[in-house]
């Protein structure tokens, strides 16, 4: 039977995201397939030598808007290592919970889309309904829902306000009992485990090799996590550990096994937010001025040629590093280079070949299960 | 963590970045290839190894650190373009990869790492890689495309925005910019400025404290 | 047994009578009876299908609400929740103190046992408030139930398209056939013993031959429209249409065979004077009769020929204004004529149950029994349709179509065929022809008789005790040793809520 090339994309409603996906078609088996990205590349890298280093952190949120504090979070560090700046310890445990906070948020968008995907349009209502229990929770830290600007060399730019230790608490243990709502829909539905169970394997070493990093690798069996390999912030203070599924073949990690080390990733990070909160120096329930010495710390502002930094940070996708070269516009202000890597930019080729032989059905099942987001793809 | 599972320690990391640089140096210093142990100055202020190389070694290199040092991860190719290059380093390209324990497993089988027991080439360790081009119109490093599946789309990118060629690099095409764009435009070299149309331009400086006489009637 | 609200009848009769009235003395005089029959005819099409039409808003008003319901839209995490918990206190008002006689205390304190049990208190109050807890508003009736009216009267004022190179005349052909089948189904099936369009001797036969036409259509406007999106939805729609037709008809085959006649009103007739609804002798039967039309009307979970995430719309995609609205309420039509069909075939039709036990119950029996046959008609099949088809679509995802394939042709089919057997068995060996009846109370055909013990109604109960059996049986999961490659199956590694890293 002739085979047909068929364009998903840019526009569609499984992308999550704008991206051309074009798959090569025999019947209903995929034989082929070609990822185009670059619909939306804005040039950040460009824009940055032209802003300086607190300017650039709007810029960094919008790579990934769906996960936007880890990723200033992630930049902030780059310049803080360039910068040699120092951050008090009040201001680590904030930006580790607006990063947990944000991961919770994240996952939940993708369980949002990763739904209706496989057909289950219920699972978005849900999701999204409880999405907003924790954007409401960074907009009380950042000022809006979506684009916080949050962190600052040196610290964050606001303490928590009072009375927020209360509300996340009260919003964590209420969702940890959603949790277990959305695994009795899910996991106890034959059609789910049927779409998502055999399909889609991805060993732990291809993927490294490949450069994917994140929970796809560890529903693969091996707990890899920036977040103690690479240690940064107040990790190795607070009580956690990384999500990790056992495979079910020795194909690989399945579908079925990245949602399942996204649901306990949820759950992980209930227990880092809950455990951070009783652990912050100065308090839960004080409230510090924006400037003050407990969070945030006089930087310096310019970097001088020559000097370097960069960063391993563990964002909701996988493994984002920035490098930063100082030197740039206005005496050291500007960065001379600022380079970013996106976890997606590498995952979405890897997942188009990784789609080759099964069928156009299992194309939204795996490609969901990856969770793109393509704003950090194309930055 | 506390509980179960706890991080790489200051200890172990410095030990294996020493361990990796002494590995690298012994093997390749007298080809003129420095390798050094960096400390980050953010965060905590954790070891890397910092290597220098020049075009020609780099392949060597590259191999000695994926079969011998278990390099398994090519995170990050970044290139840039110095037009003034003063030391006669006209382009840069920057290597970041990374090291972690990572195996397959069998079926139904998990491997639970805890930082604080990894030993020897099993602690995690963040490589960065300079490889400094004289200027010039072409500058070229070897591809580690078969080396790291990971590196592929990094080099095509890197050629992509800052006109870097990645020799024996199969199938290299445009990814970021429209497969259109002109041959030889490659956005972030440094002679192509950031063009700002109306509106934008007045961001830059909005209340005009750098308008000249001359400036007069144009908006920038 | 006929329903007393005999319309068929009595139309006929005023006609004839109106129409030798009318034309005495004229030219017509000869004719007037076939006029009358024309009239007849045409006024009892009218009120069929206007009776199905127009309750059919019934259908949609209840899938959005009911869907809402559960996707915690208007209310809480169990959708009944919000109906004791209101939005910040303010409730429907506890009306239950103005019953008098104190008769309403009860209520009141089940209403205060259910908000201490499962309602908001401190922070989570204005959080869930905060997603979307809200309690009703005000008093209209059936809010949002002229909201489908508008919305089909939308799609007339939307432009009609035909994609440049479609092929002109299939692609407007094509929903015409789908919705055409689909309403002549209607004039077939009765909404009561005296509310019919039609009623040949074969009028089941006639309406499945009719039902099977749709899948037609819809390859042809996959194929017309000249997009590779819609031809892969037309190819698997008509796959997956032919698949679920086969245990569709042999199911309906069954229900025949037990029934003993091809014809919907002897068939619900048999129901009653036989003294029990097939779905209890036939449970297999009314599972994949169910099946296999969720699957025939391409409803989530079968509806992967037009699965929006990878085929945006699949075979309807070209397709915009009215047409589109056709096809839509064509897909409605057949799920709502889906649930009468069940309704008819396995709960008993116009029937009320227990017509014999609560007939007899001095006034409440009379007003039971005065209530008309197509209330009840509509009741089951709203009740059908929400309990089977709403609910399975909010909460399933999708099945794959080889995997739908597979279900039909492997499972569905071979089960269907031992529902045949069983039924040819029944019917010859365990059917007591002496004791239908035509009466209200009904008869007791299916007794049991073991070794001189007769059971009353053993058939039915037997039956529907198996199967239930059976089916717990198979639900349990299996040994989760066995099989180190997870297929297709169906069981998870923990159970749900209990898994942490590390520790297994």
């Amino acid at each position: 039977m002739a085979e047909m090339w068929i364009t998903m994309g840019p526009q569609h409603p499984m992308t999550h995201g704008l991206w051309t996906l074009r798959v090569k078609v025999d019947g209903e088996t995929v034989t082929d397939t070609e990822a185009e990205l670059g619909y939306i590349h804005r040039g950040v890298e460009k824009i940055c030598e032209a802003r300086d280093f607190t300017q650039i952190t709007p810029y960094c949120d919008r790579l990934c808007y769906v996960s936007a504090m880890t990723w200033a979070h992630s930049y902030i560090m780059a310049a803080e290592d360039l910068l040699e700046a120092e951050v008090p310890e009040r201001a680590e445990y904030i930006r580790l919970m607006a990063a947990e906070v944000q991961r919770l948020a994240s996952h939940l968008m993708w369980l949002g889309a990763f739904g209706p995907d496989i057909g289950n349009l219920t699972l978005m209502t849900w999701c999204l309904r409880d999405r907003e229990m924790f954007l409401d929770l960074l907009q009380e830290l950042g000022g809006s829902r979506m684009h916080y600007n949050y962190p600052r060399v040196g610290g964050v730019k606001r303490d928590i306000p009072i009375g927020w230790a209360d509300r996340m608490k009260a919003k964590v243990k209420l969702f940890e009992n959603r949790i277990n709502e959305y695994e009795m829909l899910l996991d106890e539905s034959t059609i789910w485990l049927v779409r998502l169970q055999g399909v889609g394997y991805a060993t732990a070493e291809d993927q490294l090799n490949a450069g994917v990093t994140g929970p796809n690798i560890r529903a693969a069996g091996v707990n890899t996590d920036a977040r103690w390999t690479n240690p940064y912030s107040v990790y190795d203070q607070v009580d956690w550990e990384p999500a990790v599924e056992k495979p079910t073949s020795v194909k690989g990690a399945d579908c079925y096994d990245r949602y399942r080390v996204r649901m306990e990733e949820m759950r992980q990070s209930c227990r880092m937010l809950l455990d951070a909160i009783e652990k912050i120096p100065g308090g839960a329930n004080t409230h510090y001025q924006p400037g003050d010495e407990m969070i945030l710390t006089k930087a310096p502002t310019r970097a001088p040629e020559g000097a370097t930094g960069f960063s391993t940070y563990e964002c909701t996708r996988g493994v984002s590093n920035f490098y930063i070269q100082g030197g740039g516009d206005g005496r050291g202000k500007n960065p001379y280079r600022l380079s970013i890597r996106s976890p997606m930019f590498i995952t979405i080729p890897y997942v188009a070949k990784t789609m080759i032989g099964y069928k156009i059905a299992d194309i939204p099942a795996i490609m969901g299960s990856f969770d793109p987001c393509i704003g950090e793809t194309d930055r | 963590m506390t509980e179960m599972g706890t991080t790489v320690t200051k200890e172990q990391n410095a030990e294996a970045a020493k361990a990796a640089a002494d590995n690298l140096n012994a093997r390749f210093s007298d080809a003129g290839v420095s390798t050094d142990v960096v400390a980050h100055k953010g965060g905590m202020k954790y070891d890397f190894v910092r290597i220098t190389c020049s075009p020609d070694q780099w392949i060597g290199v590259a191999k000695h650190l994926k079969h011998e040092l278990g390099v398994n991860h090519c995170a990050m190719v970044t290139g840039t373009h110095y037009p003034s290059g003063d030391d006669g380093r006209g382009w840069e390209v920057a290597y970041h990869m990374h090291r972690w324990p990572i195996t397959n497993v069998k079926a139904h089988t998990m491997i639970v790492h805890e930082g604080e027991k990894l030993k020897g080439d099993d602690i995690p360790m963040e490589f960065e890689i300079f490889i400094p081009l004289p200027a010039g119109d072409s500058p070229s490093v070897p591809s580690i495309q078969d080396l790291w599946e990971g590196a592929d789309w990094n080099e095509k990118e890197t050629w992509d925005l800052v006109g870097i060629d990645f020799e024996g690099h199969v199938n290299m095409h445009r990814v970021l910019n429209p497969h259109d764009s002109p041959v030889g435009f490659h956005p972030l070299q440094r002679q192509h400025k950031i063009r700002y149309h109306d509106y934008n331009e007045m961001y830059d400086d909005p209340q005009g404290f750098g308008r000249k006489p001359v400036d007069e009637g144009r908006v920038k | 047994m006929n329903d007393w609200l005999g319309l068929h009848d009595f139309i006929y009769y005023r006609t004839r009578e109106a129409a030798n009235f009318l034309l005495e003395d004229t030219f017509l005089e000869a004719s007037a009876n076939d006029i009358a029959f024309f009239v007849f005819t045409l006024v009892t099409c009218l009120i069929t299908f206007g009776g199905i039409m127009g309750s059919m808003f019934m259908i949609l008003w209840i899938e959005r609400k009911f869907y809402a319901r559960v996707n915690d839209r208007r209310g809480a995490t169990t959708a009944l929740r919000s109906l004791w918990v209101g939005e910040n206190g303010v409730t429907a008002g506890e009306w239950w103190n103005m019953v008098p006689f104190g008769l309403g205390k009860p209520i009141g304190a089940i209403n205060g046992w259910l908000n201490k049990v499962a309602g908001n208190s401190g922070h989570t109050h204005e959080m869930v408030n905060r997603v979307g807890n809200r309690s009703w508003y005000g008093v209209t009736i059936f809010p949002g139930f002229f909201q489908n009216l508008a919305d089909g009267m939308k799609f007339l004022i939307k432009e009609h398209m035909v994609p440049n190179r479609a092929d002109k005349v299939i692609f407007e052909l094509a929903p015409f056939l789908v919705i055409s089948s689909t309403i002549m189904i209607l004039g077939m099936v009765p909404l009561s013993s005296g509310i019919y369009g039609a009623n040949p001797e074969l009028s089941v036969l006639f309406a499945f031959a009719i039902f099977g036409i749709a899948p037609l259509g819809v390859f042809f406007a996959g194929w017309s429209s000249n997009n590779k999106y819609t031809l892969l939805g037309g190819i698997r729609s008509a796959a997956q249409l032919t698949a679920y037709e086969i245990p569709l008809l042999l199911s309906i085959l069954g229900v025949c065979i037990m029934a003993g006649s091809f014809n919907f009103l002897e068939i619900i007739h048999f129901q009653h004077s036989s003294g029990t609804w097939l779905f209890f002798l036939m449970p297999l039967g009314a599972v994949l009769f169910l099946v296999s039309m969720i699957a025939e009307v391409e409803r989530i979970p079968f509806d992967m020929p037009e699965a929006e995430a990878e085929l945006v719309e699949g075979w309807w995609t070209e397709y915009g204004g009215m047409r589109f609205g056709l096809l839509f309420a064509a897909e409605y039509m057949r799920v709502y004529a889906a649930s009468i069909l069940f309704a008819h075939f396995f709960m008993g039709g116009w029937h009320a149950p227990f017509a014999g036990t609560i007939g007899s119950i001095p006034y409440l029996g009379a007003a039971w029994l005065a209530i008309p046959g197509v209330i009840w008609t509509l009741l089951k099949a709203w009740f059908i349709f929400t309990v089977v088809f709403v609910w399975a679509r909010t909460a399933l995802p999708r099945i794959r179509t080889d995997q739908i394939l597979e279900f039909g042709w492997r499972m569905l089919l071979p089960l269907a065929v031992l529902q045949v057997a069983i039924a040819i068995v029944y019917r010859l060996y365990f059917f007591d022809a002496g004791a239908i009846s035509d009466t209200i109370a009904g008869g007791w055909a299916w007794d049991l008789t073991i070794q001189g013990f007769t059971i009353p109604w053993g058939l039915p109960i037997v039956t529907t005790l198996f199967w239930a059996g059976l089916f717990w049986v198979l639900m349990k999961d299996e040994n989760i040793e066995e099989n180190e490659e997870r297929m297709y199956h169906i069981r998870t590694m923990t159970p749900a809520g209990t898994h942490t890293a590390g520790k297994e």
